[in-house]
């Protein structure tokens, strides 16, 4: 595994660049836990600070420093992010390679509900969910919606790869050899569809984030939980932009953006080197 | 009196249909018995279409046919639907693909396969039980345990992970093995070593074979009956040396007249004696015995 | 069932060869690889020489594995890297004077290519637009090398199906529409409308059935002693090689064991691996027991030392351990690599 992350960082600059920016963003999420302010308090430092050597990234209107807010915004966005990844990865798996494996009528009724999850539209079903749920609007409440809207087009596709790796020879091979479903389908199957799972994830991550991002600024979720969102809500509340504030609004974005393009990068180098092809090519596979 | 180990009767099996869509037989009619207590090798030969892997599927119970009835050992295989029947079913039926590299998760090693069968079929617990029974079973083709341990299938032959694919099959101790071309895509210098093993598993554990092939120059070294499928139907069925050397229906006539000999053709005699004038006599004992004496591929 | 009946052709003498169509000099082609920082080397083709005569069919036998396909296609200059040619030289000679095809521009390759030498592979869906009429692949394929107006080179195209068994009416069917053995004629047909003096054929039967098999291999038969063409046939099965090609060369492992007429190569195999293959192909009517071979094949990656069949050879002896074989003509017109047959030939 440490040979692999060598290797990786040594001869994929993208791989390199990726890890840089999320180790960045890691790093700003976990100094949140010596942040020296309450998350919540106001006015624990002067407003309107301009960045300097005492407020780095300066204060804001609310008399918050930007930067200690950013530790926390950018940790609750970070784990948002993972949580809908996590749960919405478990649905799909499940339901993919159940369905692919299965077939039949199994196979009908989870792709049935999994195309009605595809056509919904996702904006509108969230702030309605907002306005419904109103003050009891929490920040899980949310990780799980946002997972249980976002498994579908995923669950698609490795249902197809279940659907053909269920006539490789091998599977037949397993079958004989006594496994059960649930068996040939982890143990068989599921390291042919990993790879595709974790550039999904971070394709996942990704649109997740962007959907709480969204909302946040538009005020439809639970503003009293600091996030990169909730950030960008409250500078616009207080016209931070129009008043010369820029710091409030830039420093929030440039590292969700670090962010994006962290897991971008990281996506698509995983993916070239977990590729079974690449692979069996690199252990002498083929050839 | 014991009931036949395998009975087909009237097997048929189409493909396609439904409104207005045309419909392909795959299978059509097809009737045979395998007794018990008399192991043999029996080959369904026919070419590409001819049906012989859609039977070979019904008979492993992996498709159910269309028309007729398979009993195994006097069960009707529609019956085996319970978890518990399936396993019992497989216990005495195993199967032996075609494509050996494909018959093993590229990614897993290959020995994981012999003990996930030493631990669902014979109960063995623990990786000390289950080694014992898979390096016995490795033992019956020639190989052992030592050879194949922790091994990727792109690290070993073809011919290799052929005869672990059949170890595997042999941990359960079944009365059959459906064995779908399985030498097809093996080299030709290690064929004939999984082909000899066949014979040994037939004479010596007393295990029937279904030999699945389009080659009728092995099926004819191996076999004892064969049936020739064409187009989902049997034209042609008996012994197997009769059937190969004396073919009566004009298809069976037609596969055998188009099998190319591996002999050179007979040249004009001048030519021939040209050729080899000036050349010693045979300074060699018949080609392969020196090599075949040697061969302790299969002990 | 006489052998006589057998046969697709009557034989031939091999043709003396005063100026080779095809040589090949001491080529080496490896694919070269590297992933991450794993570099590895794989000896496809490991220092082969051999020469092809005009209407010739030369075969080549070899397992999986032991390069033959990479050699033919470093022979046509249809390689991408990882497969790299290393060392040696390919020279064609189609009457103007050998040339090295890989010194050729891209303009005189494109030119030789299909005017000269052409291609029959074994996966003929491939060849074939799946969406388009036949009549457009020889469009596409062979009118802008033929300089023929359309009506004229329509008439020389059904001319040529009409050879080949082939109604002209295929020329407005789509692939998917003709059975296997059909869809292999039509790229038979396309690979040789433009009357090549060179075809490469990488298993072109293999796939097919037997009884189509023995009637494709009688058209490639026939049409190649009409044009007087060379062929260059690879395949596995030695039954296909002793009914068809003239010369049969033995490969193992990236290097030719074995070279002679394909008949006197059958009747008197000289290389061991070669005499194994003979003697332990199964025949309908031989009921002797027939052995396989013992060991594996060796990896190209890593191969032995010496002679790269020595450790499975019945008669290796030290010196086949430390220095690999030259192929010497031990008999007239038949080359071996092998130390053991040298000296029991000298004796």
């Amino acid at each position: 595994m440490l040979r692999i992350l060598r290797d990786l960082l040594r001869y994929n600059r993208g791989f390199g660049l990726g890890c840089f920016l999320l180790l960045l963003v890691a790093g700003m999420a976990a100094l949140s836990a010596v942040s020296p302010y309450p998350p919540l308090d106001v006015y624990v430092v002067p407003p309107d600070m301009p960045p300097s050597a005492e407020f780095i990234l300066g204060t804001t209107s609310r008399g918050q420093d930007v930067f200690w807010q950013l530790t926390l915004a950018i940790r609750n966005t970070l784990l948002f992010g993972i949580t809908v990844a996590v749960l919405s990865r478990i649905i799909s798996l499940t339901v993919g390679l159940l369905a692919g494996y299965l077939g039949g009528a199994v196979d009908r009724v989870l792709m049935s509900v999994n195309d009605t999850f595809i056509i919904i539209p996702l904006f509108p079903i969230l702030v309605l969910f907002y306005f419904v749920m109103r003050d009891n609007m929490s920040w899980t409440m949310l990780a799980v919606v946002t997972a249980s809207l976002g498994w579908s087009y995923d669950a698609r596709l490795i249902r197809s790869m279940a659907m053909s790796l269920r006539t490789r020879e091998f599977t037949h091979q397993a079958v004989f050899s006594g496994m059960r479903a649930p068996e040939v389908v982890l143990r068989e199957h599921l390291p042919y569809v990993l790879p595709i799972v974790f550039s999904t994830t971070m394709n996942n991550m990704n649109w997740s984030i962007g959907l709480e991002v969204t909302l946040s600024v538009l005020g439809f979720t639970d503003i009293n939980t600091p996030t990169i969102g909730g950030m960008i809500y409250w500078a616009n509340q207080h016209a931070a932009m129009v008043s010369g504030i820029w710091w409030w609004v830039a420093f929030p974005v440039a590292l969700v953006v670090c962010l994006f393009v962290g897991l971008f990068l990281l996506a698509v180098s995983m993916n070239e080197y977990i590729d079974p092809r690449s692979r069996l090519a690199r252990t002498g596979g083929a050839g | 009196m014991s009931l036949p180990l395998l009975e087909l009767r009237g097997i048929g099996k189409s493909y396609g249909g439904g409104w207005l869509r045309h419909r392909t037989r795959a299978v059509h009619d097809v009737s045979f018995t395998l007794e018990t207590g008399r192991p043999e090798v029996f080959a369904i030969i026919g070419e590409s279409g001819s049906g012989k892997s859609t039977l070979a599927r019904m008979i492993l119970n992996a498709t159910a046919p269309g028309e007729g009835q398979i009993l195994f050992r006097g069960r009707d295989l529609a019956t085996i639907r319970r978890a518990a029947d399936r396993r019992a079913f497989m216990q005495a039926v195993q199967p032996v693909f075609q494509n050996p590299f494909e018959a093993f998760n590229p990614l897993k090693r290959v020995d994981r396969y012999l003990y996930a069968t030493a631990h669902h079929f014979t109960g063995a617990q623990g990786r000390v039980a289950q080694e014992a029974k898979a390096d016995e079973a490795l033992h019956k083709v020639g190989l052992s345990l030592a050879e194949i341990r922790g091994r990727f299938p792109h690290e070993l032959s073809g011919g290799q992970l052929q005869r672990v694919a059949i170890a595997r099959a042999l941990i359960p101790g079944p009365a059959l093995l459906v064995a779908d071309e399985p030498v097809s895509m093996i080299d030709a210098s290690l064929r004939m070593t999984v082909v000899n093993l066949f014979r040994r598993l037939r004479d010596e554990l007393g295990v029937s074979i279904i030999y699945i092939t389009h080659d009728l120059a092995t099926a004819y070294y191996i076999s004892d009956r064969i049936i020739i499928m064409q187009r989902g139907e049997v034209v042609e069925a008996g012994d197997a040396r009769r059937v190969l050397m004396a073919p009566q229906h004009p298809y069976s006539i037609l596969l055998r007249a188009s099998v190319l000999s591996a002999d050179p053709p007979e040249a004009d005699a001048a030519e021939a004696d040209a050729a080899e004038a000036g050349v010693p006599a045979q300074p060699w004992s018949p080609a392969g015995a020196s090599l075949a004496a040697r061969s302790g591929d299969v002990p | 069932m006489t052998e006589e009946t057998m046969m697709l052709a009557p034989p031939r003498p091999t043709p003396a060869l005063p100026a080779p169509v095809l040589s090949v000099e001491k080529l080496r082609a490896y694919y070269q690889m590297r992933f991450f920082g794993v570099t590895r080397e794989v000896r496809a083709v490991d220092g082969i020489t051999l020469q092809i005569g005009r209407n010739e069919i030369y075969g080549i036998a070899g397992e999986s594995s032991s390069g033959k396909s990479s050699l033919i296609k470093t022979i046509a200059r249809a390689i991408r890297p990882p497969l790299n040619v290393v060392d040696g030289s390919v020279r064609f000679d189609f009457g103007e004077g050998p040339a090295d095809i890989y010194k050729l521009d891209p303009h005189a390759l494109a030119a030789i290519r299909w005017r000269h030498l052409s291609y029959i592979m074994q996966g003929s869906m491939n060849v074939l637009n799946p969406v388009r009429r036949i009549r457009h692949s020889f469009l596409d394929f062979a009118f802008r090398h033929m300089h023929l107006p359309m009506p004229v080179f329509l008439q020389r195209v059904e001319g040529h199906l009409a050879r080949l068994n082939l109604e002209p009416r295929v020329l407005n069917a789509y692939p998917h529409e003709l059975s296997g053995g059909m869809r292999q004629r039509v790229t038979i047909a396309l690979a040789t409308v433009c009357r090549p003096a060179f075809i490469i054929a990488d298993e072109p039967t293999t796939a097919l059935d037997v009884v189509v098999q023995k009637s494709v291999l009688t058209m490639i038969r026939g049409i190649q002693q009409e044009m007087g063409s060379s062929v260059l046939f690879v395949t596995h099965d030695m039954a296909v090689h002793a009914n068809l090609t003239d010369r049969l060369g033995i490969m193992y492992a990236g290097r030719l064991v074995e070279e002679a007429p394909t008949r006197s190569l059958l009747r008197r195999p000289l290389h061991p691996y070669t005499r194994h293959l003979v003697a332990s192909l199964p025949r309908i009517g031989d009921d002797a027991p027939k052995a396989g071979l013992n060991g594996t094949p060796p990896s190209l990656a890593k191969p032995p030392p010496g002679c790269r069949f020595h450790p499975r050879c019945p008669l290796a002896m030290d010196i086949c351990r430390t220095e690999a074989p030259p192929m010497e003509e031990l008999l007239p017109g038949h080359r071996v690599a092998c130390h053991a047959v040298r000296q029991e030939l000298a004796s």
